[in-house]
């Protein structure tokens, strides 16, 4: 029985410390503890631009690898997901909590991008 | 990975042979052009319509950046627009095109991104049309 409590205890604690390290589920987790749910519904009137960009960079994604456009498009996620995060500690250093959710709705587009263009770098 | 995660057949067949990928001119004006995004999620898509003289959707493209659920979506809203008028395809509900691809409760939210994707690009295929009726449509 003690076994058990250590692992769950233990696993509890991996959990943690990977949501911690994480700016976006750190951040995420943040407005979960003031209350505050984040994004959910469909971004209509989002800013297109924002979506633009998102969708031009998928687009290049998506095309069959060449290896300088992978790393200058690892480069600008790097470079976006870092203002992201500069812009979200503010908000949350201001108190502005609506203004964080939008920023992590933001962070959550180039988190996928980042994990899309892993595995392109992973040979199949 | 949890017993009843199995994709659906009609997802896969959506996301094996996507029908209508791509893009139409945006800049034509009878062309509308809806990018929507879903933030829970990260996924993106954009969808466009071609409308005829007589208000009727004559050809439909998409692009869509995200789970296959989301693919199938809106690769389904697109062969459902084309033919419909732009009043019959507003009514278009998130809710047919899941009962049509059998989407688990879970990805419902493509659904809903799919329907939303079709009503910005009719929003923005009026806007052009007429752009001094926006500040009547917007309250629509």
């Amino acid at each position: 029985r003690e076994q058990r409590y250590s692992e769950q205890h233990s696993s509890l604690i991996n959990k943690a410390y990977r949501t911690l390290l994480n700016p976006l589920s750190r951040g995420l987790y943040l407005l979960e503890l003031n209350g505050v749910e984040p994004a959910q519904e469909t971004d209509c009137d989002a800013d297109p631009v924002f979506l633009t960009e998102i969708m031009e960079i998928n687009e290049k994604l998506a095309e069959p690898g060449n290896e300088d456009i992978l790393e200058e498009t690892e480069t600008l996620i790097k470079v976006k997901q870092e203002e992201l995060t500069k812009e979200v500690t503010t908000a949350f250093e201001r108190g502005d909590l609506q203004e964080a959710k939008k920023l992590l709705a933001k962070m959550k587009y180039f988190a996928n991008l980042e994990d899309k263009l892993k595995n392109k770098k992973i040979p199949s | 990975v949890a017993v009843g995660d199995a994709v659906p057949r009609q997802v896969v067949d959506h996301y094996e042979n996507p029908r209508n990928v791509g893009s139409l001119d945006r800049n034509a004006k009878n062309v509308g052009t809806g990018l929507v995004g879903a933030p829970a999620c990260g996924d993106v898509m954009k969808l466009q319509v071609e409308v005829d003289e007589n208000g009727r959707i004559v050809d439909a493209r998409f692009k869509t950046f995200g789970c296959g659920s989301a693919i199938a979506s809106s690769s389904l809203a697109t062969e459902w627009v084309k033919g419909k008028t732009v009043d019959e395809a507003l009514k278009i509900k998130n809710t047919d095109i899941a009962k049509e691809l059998c989407l688990p409760p879970v990805k419902l939210h493509c659904s809903m991104l799919a329907e939303d994707a079709i009503k910005a690009a009719l929003a923005d295929y009026k806007l052009k049309q007429d752009p001094n009726k926006e500040e009547s449509e917007k309250k629509a």
